[in-house]
């Protein structure tokens, strides 16, 4: 069972659009009954089509799910094989994904502020939880970061500065970019963007999705400032679903979460930080 | 229309409505998968996930690499000890068992006396449990596990040890090695069937970082890249004993578990196919019983080791 209240079970999709939308980003867009079923966080496990020696699905989280259209928009970094593949779907291929997968976001405790933080290809679930909070009248500020410029998804960004702005929503809202080299927006990474709007702004909650490094950053920041931080981590997984074990992810009380069922999403606080 | 074939098998006292079970630690523990499909009223047998007597962690992460037509994982048996274990799906499975389907406990331990605690937990709080596992071919742990079950003196003597705890039936799960004469050590110590094989050991360096892709030197290797290896092994212990034999190994399909039957198996579990597949083991039952009915047999007993050579 997941958040969403669905069982996790197995879907048909059909490819509707499937484009580069930046540099090694691409933007898959597929129709499935499974879009109704998704939460904001959650995942599906989705098997690309035409190479028998590959058997792992791909774990994909998801920028938007329209459970009226029965659309699906996934945001993906080509970094390999399967990737790669998924990328040369064509439109109107069919294939299957298994979801919905995992815990999707959690809502803030308060209704106070709330800071999100994307790093890389980090940003379709921090895309969803923006939604989430829009529609429930939770303002917010982000902070997105990227390698450089070209890696930058500016249509999502340029949704991010007004999503849910009509309906009345926080009018304020601030969408700061980070770049490593200095292409675009701030140099640096999104931690320091982070603690200049920490030094500014009081939040209630942060949510944050990157790389593993990034993610250690900010529930360091968060914690170090008593905010609650919820992350939302990857792992190699053999299932999704919480048969094999083998997405393993250790707490600080010492015991092991599976990130499939435990997670994806996790309280910062109850991770342990250390990096391979 | 041709009668049905009677697909029910004997797995050494287990008794099974078709073949096809699954490999421990590949379908959780069958709730996992009933969103998928009614498991209880379709597979033959369900094998949960080892459990030792008390909770094990397991190793670090990354325990999983994705090798071609194999994976490779070092889970190291994470399990909650067999109190917690039969606390959380003790009803579960009696539902099963219910249903219609056998469910076999997995027992896994670090010592000979581990063995026998786990056992003697289990045989006082699952009544649920139609026969038990015995694990002694775990690739993934530090001691114990495959250490277990190296020798033919050191099987036999964790089979002895635990033979007196149980008049359930007891499988011993037996790794990639020696299948013959390990397999003929077991049966006279009473192991009343082999099931066969386990990951087999491998390694995978990622050559930038020269580390292991896994948090481990070493893994087990599993999935369709395996499955020719298993048959052989099958076939070389279904020589060897008289017991009945449970053939794993990069199972995925119909025709994968009838090379097992004729290898000499009497049942086959599906592992790693579940995991990328959800549907696998009730696709595989549903392909087995078709080929089975173009075989002209009443009974997919006859088909047994039917191997031509
Ligand atoms: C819950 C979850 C949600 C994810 N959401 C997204 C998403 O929305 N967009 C996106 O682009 N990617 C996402 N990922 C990562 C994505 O699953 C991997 O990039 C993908 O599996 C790589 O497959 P491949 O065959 O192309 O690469 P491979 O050839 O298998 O590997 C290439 C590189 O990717 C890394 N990698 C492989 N599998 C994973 C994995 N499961 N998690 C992290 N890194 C991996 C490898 O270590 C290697 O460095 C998510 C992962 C998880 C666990
Ligand atoms: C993720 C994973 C976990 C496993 N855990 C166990 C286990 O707890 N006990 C055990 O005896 N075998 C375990 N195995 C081995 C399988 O039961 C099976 O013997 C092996 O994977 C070969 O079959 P396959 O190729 O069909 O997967 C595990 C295998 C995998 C892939
Ligand atoms: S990926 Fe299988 S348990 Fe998480």
């Amino acid at each position: 069972m997941s958040a969403s209240g669905a069982k996790t079970n197995l879907h048909e999709f059909v490819v509707q659009e499937n484009e580069q939308v930046a540099e090694g980003l691409w933007r898959m867009r597929c129709n499935t009954a499974l879009a109704a079923e998704l939460a904001p966080g959650q995942f599906v496990q989705v098997s690309v089509p035409a190479d028998a020696s590959h058997i792992l699905r791909i774990p994909l989280s998801f920028a938007r799910a329209d459970a009226r259209s029965g659309e699906l928009d996934i945001v993906y970094a080509v970094v390999g094989e399967g990737t790669r593949r998924l990328s040369a779907m064509a439109v109107g291929q069919a294939s299957t994904m298994v979801g919905p997968c995992g815990n999707g976001w959690w809502l803030p405790q308060d209704q106070g502020r709330a800071l999100l933080v994307a790093g890389g290809v980090g940003l379709p679930p921090i895309f969803a939880c923006a939604s989430m909070l829009a529609q429930t009248g939770v303002g917010f500020d982000v902070v997105v970061g990227a390698q450089t410029a070209s890696r930058h998804c500016v249509g999502y960004v340029d949704e991010l500065r007004s999503m849910g702005i009509h309906e009345g929503c926080d009018c304020a809202r601030k969408v700061v970019l980070t770049t490593d080299d200095g292409t675009l927006g701030m140099r640096g990474f999104v931690t320091q963007a982070m603690e200049n709007l920490l030094a500014e702004h009081t939040y209630a909650q942060v949510y944050a999705c990157g790389p593993n490094p990034m993610m250690a950053g900010v529930a360091k920041l968060s914690m170090s400032k008593d905010i609650a931080c919820e992350v939302s981590l990857e792992r190699m997984m053999g299932c999704g679903f919480g048969a094999c074990s083998c997405c393993n992810v250790a707490l600080v009380d010492g015991t092991q979460a599976l990130c499939c069922t435990d997670g994806p999403v996790f309280d910062a606080r109850r991770v342990q930080w250390q990096t391979r | 229309m041709a009668d049905a074939v009677r697909m029910d098998v004997n797995l050494g006292g287990i008794h099974m409505r078709n073949p096809i079970n699954t490999a421990s630690g590949t379908f959780g523990n069958g709730r996992q998968f009933e969103g998928f499909y009614d498991v209880g009223a379709t597979l033959g047998a369900i094998t949960c996930k080892g459990v030792a007597a008390q909770p094990w962690q397991g190793n670090d992460a990354p325990r999983l690499a994705e090798l071609p037509s194999a994976i490779m994982n070092s889970v190291g048996l994470q399990n909650p000890g067999v109190p917690a274990f039969v606390q959380t799906y003790g009803t579960y499975l009696q539902s099963v068992v219910d249903r219609g389907c056998a469910v076999i406990c997995q027992v896994a331990g670090h010592s000979i006396d581990e063995y026998v605690r786990a056992l003697e937990l289990f045989e006082e709080l699952a009544p649920f449990a139609s026969g038990f596992e015995l694990n002694i071919s775990c690739p993934n742990i530090a001691k114990g596990g495959a250490a277990m079950g190296a020798t033919p003196r050191d099987a036999a003597e964790v089979m002895r040890a635990v033979r007196p705890l149980t008049k359930r039936p007891i499988v011993v799960k037996m790794a990639p090695h020696d299948v013959a004469e390990i397999g003929r050590a077991l049966e006279a110590e009473g192991a009343d069937a082999l099931s066969l094989i386990n990951t087999i050991p491998g390694m995978a360096i990622d050559i930038n970082t020269r580390r292991s892709r896994v948090a481990r030197p070493t893994a087990g290797v599993s999935g369709p890249a395996i499955h020719a290896i298993a048959v052989r092994m099958v076939w070389e212990c279904a020589q060897a004993v008289k017991i009945p034999l449970c053939g794993i190994g990069g199972v995925a399909s119909g025709a994968d578990a009838a090379e097992m039957i004729l290898a000499g198996a009497t049942a086959v579990s599906v592992g790693t196919a579940n995991l990328t597949d959800p549907m696998a083991a009730k696709r595989v039952v549903e392909e087995l019983e078709a080929w089975a009915s173009q075989q002209g047999v009443s009974s997919i007993d006859e088909l047994r080791g039917a191997f031509v050579c």
